[in-house]
């Protein structure tokens, strides 16, 4: 999803010569990069907001009996949808923006509970304007994990498998996997399929490749996460994917804990790993890896790396 | 800006095995950019017996600058001056990594002292001598090694009854032992001129 986005943010800007397109397959990358920890730490940011969200809704609840309280609630799931009118950027931190308020605004309105007309449209308006306004699908879907939640009954995991579905092809499309169902990634997901077979006998068949409880972009309003996510689970696979949830390690240089995309990111072909931060500030200072001290090379696959080291390989003679 | 983090991180690293290396690293004011090292004298060598001190000063680029180390304690060495205690090290120099640490860097002065270099000197009388006449160099260096990096063999009741002896009163010995930081030829010289 993210990377879809980039690449149609990259289409409009026409590009003639081929020196050109190196330079923006060069920026797209290190744009690329940006954005996947943008994404991760946005994620990790988002389900801390939800915890604290469910403490407040279950206040809420005492209070929806109130009538005063409740015209008061309603009145500010009001106000919220006319903050994110007003706001409806295109760009990522409006998005973030977008997200906050959207998380905000059930928390304080106990609306889907008391079933308030109003307020149940300005949910499903706000819902629909987050999606419209931010550019990754994926913040959409929270949003709208929330607010089906609110209605507390299973009648609506129809619609998240629905969605769920949707998203995963979606993936698939994206990581262009034409054979979803390969050997492999069956066995792989075989102990997962077999807690939800038992959870929710009816839908397990069905969807087959649903979501997995360590997937990055699974929605949080998904019922029995936390159950899922208590099971014992093949540890390599757990950091391959929540890197950023599960850092595995701290960047030597700065002991600062390696992010999803650092820790796939490598460097020098000694082995030695650090986080994309201290690599950037080592390329604008003599670009040699700390580990092997020689210089980064071009095979280090890194846009920053290729364009830096024409001047350090001048300023620097190699031994 | 320093890395706090990471130099934190640094001392409780360092000061945990302190009892295998021999090597501290202590903070010396309240900010963490100026500390203290102290690295034992190798056994073998002249500087045997001894415990150095070494002026650490964080640039603002540490780690990707080198730590400033100086020698703090006087040392006869071809590669330290015997005046300023500068220390001709690459590693400190040109041949710093950031994947080094402030505990490396002292364990590398450690390994300093038992290889001198003289052809690349800092010290060029040092090294002179060291060159052309190294028994002279070797007693030297012990004979600095005895007078300046060993004031704390002695204990403190043992420095006081030293200097007590010399006709200073105790009261007055012990306060000033303390001011200098247990260093019984500073605190003699505090006494005389005070």
């Amino acid at each position: 999803m993210v990377y879809d986005s980039i690449a149609n943010a990259s289409i409009p800007t026409a590009v003639s010569n081929p020196k050109e397109i190196g330079k923006k397959k060069r920026v797209n990358r290190t744009a690329k990069l940006k954005q996947c920890k943008l994404d991760a730490r946005r994620e990790q940011w988002l389900s801390q907001v939800k915890n604290k969200g469910f403490k407040e809704e279950n206040k809420g609840d005492v209070r929806a009996k109130m009538p005063a309280s409740d015209m008061h609630a309603s009145n500010e799931g009001d106000r919220s949808l006319v903050k994110l009118v007003i706001n409806p950027g295109g760009e990522e931190n409006d998005g973030l923006m977008n997200h906050y308020s959207d998380w905000e605004s059930p928390s304080n309105s106990p609306t889907s509970h008391t079933s308030s007309l109003g307020s149940n449209r300005s949910v499903a308006n706000f819902t629909g304007s987050s999606s419209r306004s931010s550019s990754s699908s994926s913040g959409g879907c929270y949003s709208e994990s929330m607010t089906e939640e609110d209605d507390g009954d299973d009648g609506c995991l129809d619609d998240w498998e629905a969605i769920a579905d949707a998203l995963a092809a979606d993936d698939i499309k994206n990581n262009h996997n034409p054979n979803p169902d390969s050997t492999t990634a069956s066995s792989e997901l075989e102990p997962v399929e077999t807690i939800k077979e038992d959870q929710e006998d009816s839908h397990a068949q069905v969807n087959h490749r649903a979501w997995r409880p360590d997937d990055a972009y699974r929605p949080q309003g998904l019922p029995n996460l936390l159950k899922q996510n208590s099971f014992p689970m093949n540890s390599d696979r757990h950091y391959k994917n929540v890197g950023f949830a599960f850092a595995p390690s701290t960047c030597p240089i700065c002991c600062e804990d390696l992010d999803l995309t650092d820790t796939s990111f490598l460097p020098c072909p000694c082995g030695y790993r650090l986080c994309l931060f201290c690599h950037k500030r080592i390329l604008e200072d003599n670009g040699r890896c700390p580990g092997c001290r020689k210089l980064y090379e071009q095979h280090a696959e890194q846009g920053i790396a290729a364009s830096k080291l024409g001047r350090s390989h001048s300023m620097i003679p190699r031994r | 800006m320093v890395d706090f983090s990471r130099v934190q991180k640094e001392l409780q690293e360092c000061n945990r095995d302190i009892n295998v290396s021999g090597i501290s690293v202590n903070p010396k004011s309240d900010n963490l950019t100026n500390l203290i090292g102290t690295i034992p004298g190798p056994i073998g060598t002249p500087y045997e017996g001894g415990t150095f001190k070494i002026d650490i000063n964080l640039p603002d680029g540490y780690p990707f600058e080198p730590p400033k180390m100086k020698f703090a304690t006087k040392v006869w060495h071809p590669n330290i001056s015997s005046q300023s205690g500068a220390i001709c090290l690459d590693i400190l120099k040109d041949q710093w990594s950031p994947a080094l640490t402030l505990k490396t860097a002292l364990l590398s002065i450690q390994a300093l002292l038992s290889a001198p270099e003289p052809d690349d000197p800092q010290d060029a009388v040092v090294a002179q001598q060291y060159l052309k006449d190294y028994q002279t160099f070797a007693s030297t260096a012990r004979y600095w090694t005895e007078s300046f990096a060993k004031t704390s063999s002695l204990g403190v009741e043992e420095k006081v009854q030293k200097l007590v002896e010399m006709g200073f009163p105790e009261g007055l010995v012990r306060s000033t032992l303390e001011v200098v930081g247990g260093d019984e030829n500073m605190a003699l010289e505090k006494l005389c001129s005070g």
